[in-house]
C-alpha cells in the first residue's frame, strides 16, 4: 500500500477529484492548506499597507491505495492538475504498513 | 419463590407489556399515553421484584423506593433512564444494600438503564452544590414502594424546607445550566437535524419552566402545586401542543433506534413525516413540511425560556448594576424592565409606526420581548393585514432596523411574531425551511438572520482578518442594501425554480415595489443576490492569483462600492452556513480576491476608457434612455467618449444626463459649477477644461469654508472636458443655517477656478482649524507606480485623515508641475486613500521627479 501525498491548485480540486473518480480511486481527505515551495508568494499593496502572501492557499489530498493503482492514480492528478506554470503543486509518495478499518477491524488493502 | 424465578416470570411479563405498549403507539403514535404506560409497567415490576426481596431481607423495610427524574413525572421515554432513590432515615446496613444491588442488577437484566442512588432523609435536604442535578431531580420524586411513611417526610418536610431555604440558589444554578445548554447549540432552534431534547425548544426546555414554576411556587407556599397548574395558563395550550408532538417524536427516535438517541436526522425526519408521527390526520406530508411542524412547537417551547429573565442571575453586583441600568433605555413607548421590553400602552402596536420602532429598539439595544408584548404583536398583527402593502414608509422602518447592531435579534422576533411574513409574504417561503445538504447547519430563514448578525458582529472584530473586512464596512456608502441582499439571497430556496438565485430575484422584485425603493438601489440589490455565489465559485474554481480571473471578476462586479459589498455578502454568507464553514483559510481566500479586485479596479481606471461611438455596452444604453426626447443622443454619446469607464459605472443614468446638460449649457469657458444636497451631504459637480492646479482650487476652497470633503473624483473626456465631482459634509451646517451661502460659495469656488481669487493666499490666511489628537494613528504611505497605466503615473496615498490634506496633496502635486489626469479620494474611518494619475508633459513622470514627489508627499503626510 502507498499513501499518496498530493498538494495542488485550489482551483483544481474537482478535475482532480473526478479524474480520481475515474480511475477507481475514490476514497480520499482533503485539506485546506497553506504554503510554498520554490514559488514564494508575493507581496501585495492594498490601500497602504503591504502585506506579504507568502503562504499561498492550496489543497493537500491524502490517500492510500493499494501499490498497483498508484502508477494511474499519479498519472490522473497530474494531468488534471497540470498547468505549467509555477505553482502547480507536488506529489509525494510514502509506504504504508497497515490499514486498519475501524468498523470490522478489517486489515490490509480490503480495509481501504 | 426464589429470586431467580421471579425474575424470569418478570421478564417475560415486562417483555410482553413492553411489545404492546411499542404496538400501541405504532399504532396511535400517542406518545404520551406510550411514555406513561411504560412508567406504570415499570412500577409494576419493581414492585414486584422489591416484594420479593423484602421477604428475604428484613433489613429492607425501613426503605423507600422513590422514583425520580423523567420516571418520576410518569413519562418514561423508551430507553432514558431509569432514575431510582432508595431512601432510608439513616444509611442501610450492608445486608440491606446488597439487596438493593441485587435488585437494580435484575432491572438491568430487563434492559432498564437503571441510575440508582441511595441517600438518607437528611442527604436530600441539603443543597449539593456539586451535584445540583440531584436537587432538582428530587422536584419529580413520586412514590412507588416501600416504607411510605419515609416518603411522606420527604414529599412534605424535607424537599419544601429545602427548596424554601435554597430556591435563589437552585433558579440560579438551573439558569445557568439552561444558558450553557443554549449557548452549545447556537441559541437557536433552527437546526437542521435537531436534538429534540436539548436544543433550544427541546423538551428540556418545558421541563426547565415547569421546575422554575415549582421552585417558585414552594418557595412562597411550601406546598406543592397540582402539577397541571404549573405553567401559566397563556403558555398551557401551545406548550401542551408541543409536548404531545415532542414526545410522540421522542419515542419514535428511542424505538427506532434502540438507544437514548434524541438526534432528529435527516433520515430519520423522512421516516417521521412518512410515518406520520405527531400529525392528527392521515395525510402525510414531505419531510420538510413535517419539519415546519417541528420548528413551531420547538418556537412555542421556546417561548418559556421568558421564565429564565425572572430568575436573579448568579452574577456580580457590578453586572447586576450593569443590567439594572438597561431600565434607563425606558422611554413614551416602551419599558424596560429586567432586560424586557413592556409596551406602556399594551393597544399601542396597533399603528404599525408604534410596531416598527418596538423592533428598531430591539435592534438597537439588543433586549428582547416581554412574553406579554409578543402576545400584543401577535394579536395586532391580523388587523394590519390589508394596510401591510399600503405601508408608505416600510423601507425607511426596515432600513434602520437593517442597519442597527441587534439587526439579527429584532429580525428574528419580527419573524417569530409573523411581522416579517405579514409585510414580505415571500419571506413564508422559507420560513423553518429545511433544506438537506453536508454542510448547512441552520433552517434557510435562520440561516439568512445569522448572516446578517454575521456582518453586525465585524464590529467588534476579534482577529486582524476580521478587522481589514471591518474596514471594508465602514466604508460602504449604503449599508442598508447589503443588509437587504443578505435577507433576501435566498428566499428563492422556498419556491420551485430552476435556481434559487433566480427565485430569489422574482420575490426580490416584488419586494422591492412594496419597499418603494429607488431603481439604483434596487439595481444594487439584485446585483448581489444575482451574484451572491460568484465570488464563492471564482475562489474554489479559479485560481486568484492569475490577472485573468481577477480582471475576469472585476469585469463581473464592476465598481469598487459593489466589491466591497459582494466581499462582505460572501463573507456573512459562508460564515451563515455553520460556524466552522469559515476557515481562516477561506477568509484568507475572501480577502485576497477582494484586495487583488479592489486593487484592480482602481489602478485601471485610466486604460480603460468608455469608446461610445462603437460601444454596445447596456450603460450606454440605459444612459441614452434616461435622457428626454428633446436630448440630442449623438451628442450625448459624443460627451460620453473617452471618460473613464469607472464614470458610467459609480453615476446613475439620471446624474449622467444632467451632466449632459450642465454641458450642453456651458459657453466652453466659464466653469459651470452646480451644488446638491443628497443624503446628509453636499456634492459639488465641476465642469469645465483643464487648467494648472484645478483640483487643489476646488479642494482649497471647500476646505476655507470648513467642509470636510469625503470623496472626490476628477475624470476627463476625449473633448478635455474635466467633470470633478466632491462629496463633503458641512461641518459646521453653514449652509443648512445660511441658504444664501450655497450661492456664495459656488461663486467662491467659480472665482477660484478663473483665478480671480487666490486659493493659496485664502489658505493661509482663513484656514485655520482646529486640531484634534486622532484616535486611530495611521502610518502614511506614497506608493508611485509606473506599470498599472499605459500613459500616467498611478500614486497612490494612504494617511492620517485631516482638515486641508487634499489640498495640500494636490496643490503640492500642481507644485512639482504634475497633470492630475484622474483623482480617486475615498475617506474610510479616519484613513484617507487617495489615488492620482499624473503626467508630466503629456506623458509618466521622470524618476527623479519620482523620488521627490515621494519625499515632499511624505513630510506634509
Amino acid at each position: 500500500m502507498t499513501k499518496i501525498e498530493a498538494v495542488i491548485q485550489t482551483s483544481k480540486l474537482e478535475a482532480v477529484k473526478t479524474a480520481l473518480h475515474e480511475i477507481g480511486a475514490e476514497g480520499m481527505t482533503v485539506l485546506e492548506a497553506r504554503g510554498h515551495g520554490r514559488q514564494k508568494g508575493h507581496t501585495e499593496f492594498y490601500r497602504g499597507r503591504e502585506y506579504t502572501v507568502d503562504l499561498i492557499p492550496k489543497i493537500k489530498l491524502e490517500m492510500v491505495l493499494a501499490d498497483d493503482m498508484v502508477e494511474r492514480a499519479v498519472e490522473a492528478i497530474v494531468n488534471a492538475a497540470r498547468t505549467g506554470q509555477i505553482g502547480d503543486g507536488k506529489i509525494f509518495l510514502s509506504k504504508i504498513d497497515e490499514a486498519i478499518r475501524i468498523r470490522n477491524q478489517e486489515r490490509g488493502v480490503s480495509a481501504l | 419463590m426464589s429470586f431467580t424465578a421471579i425474575t424470569f416470570s418478570t421478564q417475560d411479563f415486562f417483555k410482553t407489556e413492553s411489545e404492546k405498549i411499542r404496538a400501541r403507539f405504532e399504532d396511535s403514535h400517542n406518545g404520551q399515553a406510550a411514555v406513561r404506560e411504560r412508567s406504570d409497567l415499570v412500577d409494576k415490576v419493581t414492585t414486584q421484584l422489591w416484594d420479593s426481596a423484602i421477604e428475604s431481607s428484613e433489613e429492607l423495610g425501613n426503605v423507600c423506593v422513590v422514583a425520580l427524574g423523567g420516571y418520576g413525572r410518569q413519562t418514561l421515554f423508551p430507553c432514558s433512564d431509569v432514575d431510582l432513590l432508595f431512601l432510608s432515615p439513616t444509611s442501610p446496613d450492608e445486608q440491606a444494600q446488597k439487596q438493593i444491588r441485587k435488585l437494580c442488577q435484575d432491572l438491568w437484566d430487563l434492559h432498564l438503564r437503571v441510575s440508582p442512588t441511595t441517600r438518607t432523609l437528611a442527604d436530600c435536604g441539603k443543597l449539593h452544590r456539586d451535584n445540583v442535578e440531584f436537587n432538582i431531580s428530587l422536584l419529580d420524586c413520586r412514590y412507588i414502594c416501600g416504607d411510605k411513611d419515609l416518603f411522606e417526610q420527604l414529599r412534605e418536610q424535607i424537599i419544601p424546607k429545602m427548596v424554601a431555604r435554597d430556591a435563589t440558589e437552585l433558579m440560579q444554578r438551573l439558569a445557568d445550566l439552561t444558558r450553557a445548554r443554549h449557548q452549545k447549540y447556537g441559541q437557536t432552534i433552527f437546526h437542521l437535524e435537531p436534538n429534540i431534547k436539548d436544543c433550544p425548544g427541546g423538551l428540556r426546555d418545558y421541563q426547565v419552566a415547569y421546575w422554575l414554576t415549582l421552585i417558585s411556587e414552594l418557595e412562597k407556599t411550601r406546598v406543592w402545586p397540582k402539577a397541571e397548574n404549573i405553567l401559566p395558563a397563556t403558555l398551557r395550550e401551545d406548550c401542551g401542543t408541543a409536548l404531545d408532538f415532542l414526545s410522540a417524536v421522542r419515542c419514535f427516535l428511542h424505538y427506532r433506534q434502540g438507544r437514548d438517541l434524541n438526534g432528529l436526522t435527516y433520515e430519520l425526519q423522512s421516516e417521521a413525516a412518512a410515518a406520520g408521527i405527531g400529525s392528527a390526520t392521515a395525510t402525510r406530508i414531505s419531510p420538510s413540511e413535517w419539519m415546519r411542524g417541528y420548528f413551531r412547537h420547538a418556537r412555542a417551547l421556546y417561548r418559556l425560556t421568558v421564565l429564565l429573565d425572572e430568575v436573579p442571575q448568579a452574577r456580580s453586583g457590578l453586572y447586576r448594576f450593569l443590567e439594572n441600568r438597561k431600565s434607563r433605555l425606558s422611554n413614551a413607548d416602551f419599558s424596560v424592565v429586567d432586560s424586557r421590553i413592556f409596551l406602556r400602552q399594551l393597544s399601542s402596536v396597533e399603528d404599525p409606526a408604534v410596531l416598527f420602532s418596538l423592533f428598531e429598539f430591539v435592534a438597537r439595544h439588543g433586549l428582547k420581548l416581554s412574553a406579554e408584548t409578543e402576545r400584543c404583536v401577535e394579536a395586532a398583527i391580523p388587523s394590519m393585514q390589508q394596510r401591510a402593502n399600503q405601508h408608505s414608509e416600510l423601507w425607511a422602518q426596515l432600513r434602520r432596523i437593517l442597519i442597527l447592531p441587534h439587526a439579527g435579534a429584532a429580525l428574528r422576533a419580527m419573524h417569530r411574531t409573523g411581522l416579517l411574513v405579514l409585510f414580505f409574504s415571500e419571506f413564508g417561503a422559507i420560513d423553518s425551511l429545511v433544506i438537506r445538504d453536508y454542510y448547512h447547519r441552520y433552517t434557510v430563514d435562520e440561516h439568512s438572520f445569522v448572516a446578517i448578525e454575521n456582518l453586525h458582529a465585524l464590529r467588534a472584530p476579534g482577529d486582524d482578518l476580521q478587522r481589514r473586512f471591518r474596514d471594508v464596512l465602514d466604508g460602504i456608502e449604503k449599508p442598508d442594501l447589503l443588509f437587504l441582499a443578505l435577507l433576501l439571497h435566498d428566499v428563492g430556496k422556498g419556491v420551485e425554480t430552476p435556481n434559487h438565485i433566480e427565485g430569489s430575484l422574482q420575490a426580490a422584485d416584488k419586494i422591492f415595489q412594496r419597499l418603494r425603493l429607488e431603481i439604483d438601489d434596487q439595481d444594487t440589490v439584485r446585483f448581489l443576490i444575482g451574484s451572491h455565489l460568484r465570488m464563492s465559485a471564482t475562489m474554489t474554481g479559479r485560481d486568484i492569483f492569475d490577472p485573468k480571473v481577477v480582471q475576469e471578476f472585476c469585469d463581473s462586479v464592476g465598481t469598487t462600492e459593489r466589491l466591497k459589498m459582494l466581499t462582505l455578502l460572501t463573507y456573512a454568507d459562508i460564515k451563515a452556513v455553520n460556524p466552522e464553514a469559515l476557515t481562516p483559510w477561506k477568509a484568507e481566500i475572501i480577502w485576497q480576491l477582494y484586495a487583488a479586485s479592489s486593487n484592480y479596479l482602481s489602478r485601471t481606471v485610466d486604460d480603460q476608457r468608455v469608446d461610445a461611438q462603437t460601444s454596445n455596452e447596456d450603460h450606454i444604453k440605459r444612459i441614452v434612455s434616461a435622457a428626454s426626447p428633446d436630448v440630442d443622443s449623438r451628442q450625448l454619446i459624443s460627451f460620453l467618449e473617452g471618460f473613464p469607464k469607472r464614470y458610467l459605472l459609480t453615476h446613475t443614468p439620471d446624474e449622467i444626463v444632467s451632466h449632459f446638460r450642465m454641458h450642453q449649457h456651458w459657453d466652453g469657458v466659464e466653469p459651470q459649477v452646480d451644488l446638491l444636497k443628497q443624503n446628509g451631504y453636499y456634492q459639488v459637480i465641476l465642469l469645465t477644461v483643464d487648467r494648472p492646479s484645478l483640483f487643489a482650487r476646488v479642494a482649497g476652497t471647500l476646505s476655507s469654508w470648513g467642509m470636510n470633503i469625503l470623496k472626490a473624483e476628477a475624470f476627463a473626456n476625449k473633448a478635455g472636458t474635466v467633470l470633478d465631482t466632491f462629496r463633503f459634509v458641512d461641518l459646521f451646517r453653514t449652509l443648512d443655517m445660511n441658504p444664501t451661502e450655497k450661492a456664495r460659495l459656488k461663486r467662491s469656488l467659480e472665482d477660484s477656478l478663473s483665478g480671480e481669487s487666490d486659493v493659496r493666499e485664502t489658505m493661509e490666511t482663513k484656514f485655520k482649524p482646529a486640531t484634534k489628537i486622532p484616535k486611530v494613528k495611521i502610518k502614511p504611505s506614497v506608493r508611485i507606480d509606473d506599470e498599472s497605466s499605459s500613459h500616467s503615473t498611478l500614486i497612490e496615498i494612504t494617511a492620517q485623515d485631516r482638515p486641508g490634506l487634499l489640498y495640500d496633496i494636490s496643490s503640492n502635486l500642481a507644485g512639482l508641475g504634475c497633470n492630475i489626469e484622474v483623482a480617486i479620494i475615498d475617506t474610510q474611518g479616519q484613513s484617507a486613500i487617495d489615488v492620482f494619475y499624473v503626467t508630466q508633459g503629456g506623458g509618466k513622470l521622470d524618476p527623479s521627479i519620482e523620488s521627490r514627489m515621494r519625499d515632499v508627499l511624505l513630510q506634509l503626510l
